[in-house]
């Protein structure tokens, strides 16, 4: 379907009938004003031809028309018309005046003593009168004929007259139209305007007070829709919650006990297996809260979002850090300044915790690594740089993607740490930039990634 | 010391027994919440390692009911919580409820017997006059240091700032967290002022093998006590 919009939709749809109104109204405006308006014209003729009628003299040769010149010329004067008349003896014998100009219709009949009558004349379309005249005892007839300029301009100035304000309540209902229909989507607007501001992990319903009768069933379907998906994101939270606690649990069993078994005296070579067995445990117990955490930072699956600062995150995880860092000999330092951000503490503190871990993992014993957090203009920061190899600039890219290592890396890592800060960061809106370290000694290029997010 | 593992995975459940058996702890194990809650009513324990993953009743129940006006004998246990779960609300509520730590599973068996190290010697210190690390003894009725058996002469700040860190053995103490504590003496300390403390306590107590490590741009670490440097 093609996107339409509702105001064009209406007024199409009410165009047909304004203007059919409008004509309506028009012509009924018109009718009954011409009429009077003609009338009052028509009784103008009448008194020429009344007037002329006093002129008909009888003789012996029959009837003549004594008009002094002057009358003659006072009677054709008009300002916008040409006027003609012709008088008609009793039998019907041209008298005097203007020859062939058309008497009434045979079919009219007469009417208060005269008949107006539409005819031609010299190409000329005119108005005319018939009336009778006293002539000795019988009687005469007078034609009295005007071209219809005035008329016409009568006829306009009363058409536009009644027009004019038809059209005016044409557009003014138009108008209303127009900016009634933007004003009655109002709430509409606020309530798109609602949803678009709202984070990814927001589900709550949309609150339908305020909003008018006609959206409710659109606010309802709506709030249907996001309890679905709460629910499927409540349902996969605690999925991912009891598989982190099925696989969590044997492992920390199996932790144990090899820990167990290799603080007794055993063999050898049996000590160079369970120092295998160890490895492997600790790797795949890494993994698999690895594997969870991008579980968790896919779409959906987010918890709710705060107010928090990157500041007291580093602080409260800087504990754990420590301990891994002195085990592999790393001097870990933090220069730390107020960060807020809008987000998931888990997944943040998560994204943190690969950042530092890898830092670590891949720093040469003595190494350096510095976690820093802080404002930037109208963005926070956290960003966490080493003294290590580094990365090639080509390999930046693709060391974002899951499980992909750079070739011949040490250690043993999945290739999970920085896909998963990938997906953190862009379910925050933040963006990773991957650069050599500000102070580059000479030999290492160390590793800086930064963690921008967009906030205030 | 007496502790009580409370844990459902039976092999997880012998390997901490083991672990902690060898430490010196007489050791119970029950793998039910409600049992748990029977028997700290009975005895006292000088420590609780409580999962929260329980079948029945969960660790937090449990929890609750042991912070519970009278629900242990003889004044708080520590409790040590562990849990496979990682949501943030698990681990707040767990500490809202009281625990005195909080590990996620797995975890490394040097890592758990530090901590119980560190809540045993919390819980004994707690009220007590003397402070023992190592061999360190801070009689705090007294106010007098002894490393060795030797009186040690520590400044009041010197002291105020021993004081902190061995509150928080293995942990973190930032800065703003001594100055904090030692700011009752009036004027204002600058971090400087503190990196001089801590650098007289070094000197003093290096030679006898105990560590405060620095954190750049955080604070100070007390280590545990690893023997006396050669």
């Amino acid at each position: 379907m093609p996107a339409r919009s509702l105001r064009a939709h209406l007024l199409r749809m009410l165009l047909p009938p304004v203007a059919a109104l409008l004509v309506l109204g028009a012509l009924v405006a018109y009718y009954p004003s011409i009429e009077p308006a003609t009338a009052a014209y028509d009784q103008g003729l009448i008194d020429v031809g009344v007037s002329l009628g006093t002129y008909i003299r009888a003789s012996e040769q029959g009837y003549r028309l004594e008009l002094p010149v002057q009358v003659d010329q006072v009677l054709r004067r008009d300002s916008y018309d040409s006027i003609y008349y012709r008088v008609l003896g009793p039998s019907g014998e041209e008298i005097a005046g203007d020859e062939g100009l058309p008497g009434p219709p045979a079919d009219r009949d007469w009417k208060d003593g005269f008949l107006a009558y539409d005819a031609a004349y010299k190409g000329q379309n005119v108005r005319a009168v018939a009336l009778p005249a006293q002539c000795g005892s019988q009687s005469c007839s007078v034609l009295v004929a005007e071209t219809t300029v005035k008329r016409k301009r009568l006829q306009r100035d009363i058409l536009f007259s009644s027009l004019l304000p038809e059209m005016l309540i044409a557009f003014a209902t138009l108008a209303i139209v127009w900016f009634g229909v933007k004003r009655g989507l109002g709430p509409l607007a606020r309530l798109s305007d609602e949803i678009k501001a709202r984070s990814p992990g927001d589900l709550r319903p949309i609150d339908a007070a305020g909003t008018p009768d006609e959206t409710r069933p659109l606010v309802s379907a709506l709030n249907g829709l996001l309890e679905e998906v709460a629910q499927a994101s409540r349902n996969q939270q605690r999925f991912l919650a009891n598989a982190a606690h099925q696989l969590r649990t044997p492992l920390a069993g199996l932790q144990a006990h090899t820990e167990l078994a290799l603080a007794k005296p055993v063999p050898t070579e049996v000590r160079s297996e369970l120092e295998q067995v160890h490895q492997a445990t600790i790797r795949t117990a890494r993994l698999a809260n690895q594997l969870l955490a991008l579980a968790r930072a896919e779409p959906g699956a987010r918890g709710n979002a705060a107010e928090l600062n990157l500041k007291s995150l580093a602080e409260s995880e800087a504990d754990a850090w420590v301990h891994q860092a002195l085990a592999r000999d790393v001097d870990l330092g933090f220069e730390l300044a107020w960060a807020p951000v809008q987000g998931d503490a888990f997944l943040l503190r998560e994204a943190l915790a690969n950042l530092v871990h890898n830092a670590i993992e891949y720093s040469h014993r003595g190494g350096h690594v510095t976690v820093r957090t802080g404002r930037n203009g109208t963005s926070s920061f956290l960003e966490v740089e080493d003294d290590g190899p580094g990365i090639p600039a080509p390999e930046r890219e693709r060391v974002l993607e899951r499980f992909y290592r750079v070739p011949g890396t040490p250690g043993t890592g999945s290739g999970l740490g920085l896909a998963i800060v990938r997906e953190i960061a862009a379910g925050h809106g933040a963006t990773i930039s991957i650069t050599d370290a500000m102070g580059a000694s000479s030999g290492n290029r160390g590793c800086r990634v930064a963690i921008t997010f967009p906030y205030g | 010391m007496r502790l009580l593992i409370v844990e459902d995975d039976a092999p997880l459940a012998t390997g901490l027994r083991r672990i902690l058996e060898a430490e010196g702890h007489a050791v119970d194990v029950t793998s039910r919440g409600e049992q748990a809650v029977l028997a700290a009513a009975q005895e006292r324990f000088d420590l609780v390692i409580l999962d929260i993953g329980l079948p029945q009743m969960d660790g937090f129940e449990v929890l609750r009911r042991l912070r519970a006006a009278g629900g242990d004998k003889g004044g708080p246990m520590p409790v040590l919580v562990l849990t496979a779960r990682d949501a943030v609300e698990d681990r707040v509520r767990g500490l809202d409820l009281g625990a005195d730590d909080y590990m996620i599973k797995p975890f490394a068996m040097p890592e758990l017997t530090a901590r119980v190290r560190a809540l045993l010697r919390r819980s004994q210190a707690h009220g007590g006059p003397r402070i023992v690390h190592g061999p360190l003894t801070l009689d705090t009725v007294a106010r007098r240091a002894f490393l060795r058996n030797e009186p040690l002469e520590l400044a009041a700040r010197e002291w105020a700032v021993l004081e902190v860190l061995l509150g928080k053995v293995e942990k973190i103490v930032s800065k703003e967290a001594i100055i904090q504590a030692v700011a009752g003496w009036g004027d204002d300390l600058s971090p400087n002022a503190i990196e001089v403390y801590v650098s007289r306590l070094r000197s003093k107590l290096e030679p006898a093998g105990i560590k405060i490590r620095t954190v750049r741009g955080f604070g100070y670490m007390l280590e545990e006590y690893k023997g006396a440097a050669n």
